[in-house]
C-alpha cells in the first residue's frame, strides 16, 4: 500500500513538472501574439480582432495550467512565521494542517465552480465579442479542471508528508 | 421588501445619482413603503455578465442591467441590447419594449438562459452614446479607415461594413489608447458622462448625437420575489421603472445638448453632428449586419422581426 | 449577526489562518467560502464566490505580470542587470547610498510604464534586490526601497487604481494622472533623503562599491555609463511606445519582453536554455501571484451584499465632526478595509458612499483620488495583507521571509503616511497641475 502511494506521488509530482513546463510555451505565444498585434495595427494598419481574446486565454492557461507545478515546488506564498516560535517539530503537525485546510478549501470551490462548468458544457456560452469566441466556456471548465489538479497535487504532497519524503519546503504548500 | 438590484450604471453616473436620488424614493412612496429598492453599481457584487445567473440563484433580487453584456449567452440579447444605427431616440426603442413586444421578446430571452426563475418587469433605453473621436468623422464617407474600439460583435460589424477598422482593446485601456492616439474613436457612454471622466479632453471630436449605440436596459426581479408581490405592486414597479426612464431619457437628453453645446462653443472641442442622409446612409449599412447576427439563433430572428414590425410601424422603415 | 461582527469574525479568522501557515490565497478563499456559504446559503453562496473568482481570468491588466516578469527573468539571467548596477555603482562614485538613490530614479521610470502594482515590484523584486545584496546593501533597506519605490506604479501614471476610481466616481481621468504625479515624485523624494539619512547615520547600511574605478574622476567614470546603455535604450523603447501611441500599457508590457531578448541578444547571452529557463521561473512566479488575486478577488461582493456600503454610510452620517476630519475618517475607513480587502472591493465598497460626501463637503474629489491612491498604497505595503509585500517574496530569494518583508517596509508606510498628510494639509501639490489644464 505504501509503494501504491508513493508510485502516485511520484506519478503526480512528474505531470505537475510537465504541465507547468509546458505553460511556458503558452506564455511564449502570449508575448508573441500582443508584440505582433502592435506591428499589425501600427505597422500595417490592420488591427486584428482576435488578438485581445487569445492572449488573455493563453495566459489565463498557463495561470490555471501551472497550479501543480507551483504546488509540487512549495511555492505557494505563506507567513511562516509561527516556525521559528512552536519549533521544528509543532511545525510539522502545522504543515499537515495547512494542506489539509487547502484541500478542504479547493474541494468547497470546486464544488462551487462545478455548476458554471456543467452549464456551459450544456449550453455553449460565447465571449459577445466581435470575434465570438469560445473563451467563456473554456475558462470555466478550465478553472474547475485547475481546482482539481491543484487538489491531486495536494494529496501527492500530503503523501510525501506521511512518508517523510517532501522536498525543500522553504515555500507554502 | 427591500430588492438589492445591482445595476450596470457606475456608482458616479448621472444616471446613478438621478436615479436614486430622484426615482428610489418615489417606488417607495407609490407603494407606501411595501417596495424598497437598493442600488449597487455595476460588478460590485458579482461580475456584469452574470447577473441573470445571480438574480436566478437569488445573491441579488434583480438587475438594472445594459443587457447587451448577455450578447455571449444568447445572439438576442445583441439585437435585443442594442439595435447598431437602428432607432433615433430612446423613447422609440422604449415605446418597442413597452407597447410592441420588446418585454416578452426579453422574457423569452431571459428563460433562454435561466431555468424560469428570473421575471423580466420592463426594458428599454435611456441614452444614445456619443461616439468619442480624437479625429474629426464628420461623414459616413470619413468612417473609412477609422480605427474604432467596439468589442461588441453586432457593433464591430457595422463598423467593419461601413470601412472602419474595428479594434478591440480592453476597457481599462481605452482611455489611454484616445489619449495617445492607438485608436481614433471608441464607444463610449452619454455625453454627461463622458464629460465628468474627462473623455474630451483626450478625444476633442465627439460624435453627437450619437450615430451607432443605445443601449438598451432591462429591470428583472428574481421570480420567487416577483411572486412575493401583490398585482398591484407589480402594476406600480412596471409603471414606476418607464415613468423613470422616461424622465431620465428627457434629462439625460437635455443635459446631453447643454454640455455638448457649452462643448462647442470651445476652442478645444468641436461637437459633430452627422447630417440626416449620412446617418441613413449608415442604417441601411446595418440594417445587413442585423439580419447576418440575427442568423446565429432563432430567438435573434424573431428578437430582430419584432423591431423591424415596430421601426416600420412608427415609420422608420417605409 | 451585525457587520460588526462579521467584519471582526473575517478579520479574526484571516488572521489566524495566515499565523498557522496556510497559504494566503487558500486563507482569503477559505474564509470567502465559509462567509458566504453561512450568509447566503449554499447555491448562492457558491454562486457569489464562483461567479468572482471566474472573473480573475478575464482580467486583461493581468496579462502584464507575466510579461514584467519574463522581462525581469532575462535582465537578471543575462548579466544585464549586474552590469548595470555596476555602472550605477561606479557611476555614483564614492558617494553613500548612490545606488539606493538610482534605484529610486529607475522605479519612478518603471513606474511610468507598469499600471499595475504587481508587475514592478517583481521586476525589481528580480532585478534590483540580488544586485543591491551583492553589493552589500542591508537586506531590510533594499527590500524597503524596492516595495515602497516599486508601489509608486499606482501612483505615477498611468494608473488602473485611478482610472477605475475616476469611473466609479466619474472625475476626470487625465485631471486625476495629472494630480497624482507631483505627490508621486514628493514619495519618491521623501524615500530618498530617507536612504540618504539613514546611510550617513550608520555607514554599514550601504557600504561603498569597493573597487579602484569609484575613486575615478567624475568624467572618466562617466566612461562606465556603457553598462546602462542598454537597459536604458529597453526602458526608452517601451516609455516610447507607450507615450507615442504606438501600443498599449499591456501591449507595451509585451514589447518589453521581446525587447529584453533582443538585448540579451546584442550582448550575445541569449540563448535557448536561459529564455526557457527564464520562463519556467515566471510559470512559477506567476502561478503563486494568480492564486493570491483568486483568494483575494473571492471577498468581493460578499461584503458589500452583506451592509457593508450601509454600515459605512451610517458610520459617515453619523460623524459630528470638521469636513477635514471626515476625509481623515475615510482614509482610516480604507486602511481598515486594507486588512482583508482587495483594492477593487474596496472601490467599490467605498467611492459610491465618499464620493458625493466628499463633493458635499466642498473638497475637490481629484484630490481626493489622489489621497485614496495613496492610501490604496499603503494598505498595499502595510502587513498582515500587504499584496506588495507578497508579490516581493514570490520573486525574492528563498532565504528572506516573509515576516522580514513585513518588518521592512514599516519605515517607508511611515513615509507614504507623511506624503499623504502633506497632501491631505496642501490640496495645491495635488491641484496645481490638473488647474494647468484648465
Ligand atoms: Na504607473
Ligand atoms: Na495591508
Amino acid at each position: 500500500m505504501k509503494r501504491i502511494f508513493a508510485l502516485y506521488a511520484d506519478v503526480m509530482d512528474n505531470i505537475s513538472v510537465f504541465v507547468g513546463q509546458a505553460c511556458s510555451v503558452l506564455f511564449f505565444a502570449c508575448i508573441a501574439i500582443s508584440a505582433a498585434e502592435v506591428v499589425l495595427r501600427y505597422g500595417f494598419d490592420a488591427p486584428t480582432l482576435w488578438s485581445t481574446e487569445l492572449a488573455m486565454t493563453l495566459c489565463a492557461s498557463a495561470w490555471v495550467l501551472s497550479v501543480g507545478y507551483v504546488t509540487q515546488r512549495h511555492r505557494h506564498i505563506s507567513i511562516t512565521m509561527m516556525e521559528l516560535i512552536v519549533g521544528e517539530r509543532v511545525w510539522r503537525i502545522f504543515r499537515l494542517f495547512q494542506m489539509l485546510i487547502a484541500t478542504g478549501a479547493l474541494f468547497v470551490l470546486t464544488l462551487a465552480l462545478h455548476h458554471p462548468a456543467s452549464k456551459v458544457l450544456g449550453r455553449t456560452e460565447y465571449s459577445g465579442t466581435a470575434m465570438n469566441s469560445l473563451a467563456p466556456t473554456y475558462l470555466k471548465v478550465l478553472l474547475f479542471v485547475g481546482c482539481i489538479f491543484y487538489i491531486l497535487q495536494l494529496l501527492a504532497n500530503i503523501v510525501r508528508w506521511t512518508q517523510n519524503t517532501e522536498g525543500d519546503l522553504t515555500g507554502g504548500h | 421588501e427591500t430588492f438589492n438590484i445591482q445595476t450596470s450604471f457606475n456608482a458616479g453616473d448621472f444616471s446613478t445619482q438621478y436615479i436614486t436620488e430622484n426615482w428610489l424614493p418615489e417606488i417607495e412612496a407609490r407603494t407606501e413603503g411595501r417596495i424598497k429598492i437598493i442600488l449597487t453599481p455595476n460588478g460590485s457584487v458579482v461580475p456584469a455578465r452574470e447577473t441573470p445567473d445571480a438574480v436566478a440563484a437569488g445573491v441579488i433580487d434583480g438587475d438594472f442591467t445594459s443587457v447587451n453584456y448577455f450578447a455571449g449567452l444568447e445572439p438576442a440579447y445583441a439585437i435585443m441590447g442594442d439595435l447598431i444605427s437602428g432607432y433615433d431616440t430612446p423613447e422609440q426603442m422604449l415605446g418597442f419594449c413597452k407597447d410592441g413586444g420588446g418585454e416578452a421578446m426579453m422574457q423569452k430571452a431571459a428563460d433562454a438562459i435561466t431555468d424560469g426563475e428570473v421575471t423580466v418587469v420592463a426594458c428599454g433605453p435611456y441614452s444614445r452614446e456619443a461616439l468619442a473621436a480624437r479625429t474629426p468623422i464628420r461623414t459616413f464617407e470619413d468612417l473609412q479607415g477609422m480605427k474604432i474600439r467596439s468589442p461588441e460583435g453586432l457593433a464591430a460589424a457595422v463598423f467593419s461594413a461601413a470601412g472602419a477598422s474595428p479594434v478591440s482593446i480592453p476597457f481599462s485601456e481605452v482611455f489611454g489608447a484616445l489619449e495617445k492616439g492607438i485608436v481614433d474613436a471608441a464607444d463610449a457612454s452619454a455625453y454627461v458622462n463622458n464629460d465628468a471622466t474627462g473623455l474630451q479632453d483626450v478625444a476633442p471630436y465627439p460624435l453627437y448625437p450619437g450615430i451607432h449605440s443605445m443601449p438598451s436596459m432591462q429591470l428583472t426581479v428574481n421570480t420567487a420575489k416577483w411572486d412575493g408581490l401583490s398585482a398591484d405592486d407589480q402594476a406600480a414597479l412596471r409603471t414606476w421603472w418607464y415613468d423613470a426612464m422616461y424622465a431620465m431619457a428627457a434629462e439625460v437628453s437635455k443635459q446631453d445638448a447643454e454640455i455638448a453645446a457649452r462643448d462647442d462653443a470651445t476652442d478645444k472641442i468641436e461637437v459633430i453632428d452627422w447630417a440626416q442622409e449620412d446617418r441613413d446612409q449608415l442604417r441601411v449599412v446595418a440594417r445587413q449586419q442585423w439580419e447576418d447576427y440575427a442568423k446565429k439563433s432563432e430567438l435573434a430572428q424573431e428578437a430582430l422581426d419584432a423591431h423591424i414590425a415596430y421601426m416600420t410601424k412608427i415609420g422608420l422603415f417605409k | 449577526m451585525g457587520i460588526e461582527i462579521i467584519t471582526l469574525l473575517i478579520v479574526a479568522s484571516l488572521l489566524g489562518l495566515m499565523a498557522l501557515g496556510v497559504p494566503l490565497g487558500i486563507t482569503t478563499l477559505t474564509v470567502s467560502l465559509a462567509t458566504a456559504i453561512l450568509y447566503f446559503g449554499e447555491r448562492a453562496g457558491f454562486f457569489i464566490v464562483a461567479a468572482n473568482v471566474g472573473e480573475v481570468l478575464h482580467k486583461y491588466e493581468l496579462i502584464a505580470v507575466p510579461f514584467f516578469v519574463f522581462m525581469a527573468n532575462v535582465l537578471e539571467r543575462s548579466g544585464i542587470a549586474k552590469s548595470m548596477f555596476d555602472s550605477m555603482a561606479i557611476m555614483g562614485g564614492r558617494f553613500r547610498g548612490s545606488v539606493g538613490v538610482q534605484t529610486t530614479f529607475v522605479a519612478v521610470l518603471l513606474a511610468a510604464m507598469s499600471g499595475i502594482m504587481g508587475g514592478e515590484i517583481v521586476m525589481l523584486g528580480l532585478i534590483a534586490l540580488p544586485q543591491m545584496m551583492r553589493l552589500g546593501y542591508d537586506r531590510k533597506l533594499a527590500i524597503g526601497i524596492i516595495c515602497a519605490a516599486g508601489a509608486l506604479a499606482t501612483l505615477i501614471p498611468p494608473s488602473v487604481v485611478l482610472i477605475i476610481y475616476g469611473l466609479a466616481a466619474q472625475v476626470s481621468i487625465t485631471k486625476l494622472f495629472a494630480a497624482s504625479a507631483v505627490p508621486g515624485l514628493i514619495l519618491a523624494t521623501l524615500y530618498i533623503i530617507y536612504i540618504l539619512v539613514r546611510v550617513r547615520l550608520n555607514p554599514s547600511l550601504a557600504p561603498i562599491y569597493d573597487v579602484p574605478e569609484t575613486g575615478l574622476p567624475f568624467f572618466q567614470r562617466m566612461r562606465y555609463l556603457k553598462g546602462i546603455i542598454l537597459p536604458a535604450l529597453l526602458i526608452g523603447t517601451v516609455l516610447g511606445v507607450i507615450y507615442s501611441g504606438v501600443a498599449t500599457v499591456t501591449e507595451a508590457a509585451a514589447i518589453g519582453a521581446v525587447g529584453a531578448l533582443v538585448v540579451a541578444a546584442a550582448r550575445k547571452e541569449l540563448n535557448w536554455v536561459m529564455a526557457r529557463d527564464a520562463m519556467r521561473q515566471t510559470v512559477l512566479t506567476v502561478g503563486s501571484i494568480i492564486w493570491l488575486v483568486i483568494g483575494a478577488v473571492s471577498l468581493i461582493g460578499i461584503y458589500n451584499r452583506i451592509g457593508g456600503g450601509e454600515f459605512l454610510r451610517g458610520v459617515l452620517t453619523s460623524l459630528d465632526i470638521g469636513p477635514i476630519w471626515v476625509i481623515v475618517v475615510m482614509m482610516l475607513i480604507v486602511m481598515v478595509l486594507g486588512t482583508f480587502l482587495e483594492w477593487i472591493a474596496i472601490i467599490f465598497i467605498t467611492v459610491p458612499i465618499f464620493a458625493p460626501v466628499v463633493i458635499d463637503l466642498g473638497f475637490d474629489p481629484v484630490w481626493f483620488g489622489v489621497l485614496f491612491a495613496m492610501n490604496i498604497q499603503m494598505y498595499y505595503l502595510s502587513p498582515p495583507f500587504g499584496p506588495a509585500c507578497f508579490f516581493l517574496k514570490s520573486v525574492a530569494p528563498k532565504e528572506i521571509q516573509l515576516q522580514e518583508i513585513f518588518v521592512a517596509v514599516l519605515p517607508f508606510i511611515a513615509l507614504q503616511a507623511v506624503g499623504l498628510f502633506l497632501v491631505l494639509a496642501f490640496p495645491q501639490l495635488a491641484l496645481w497641475l490638473p488647474s494647468m489644464l484648465d
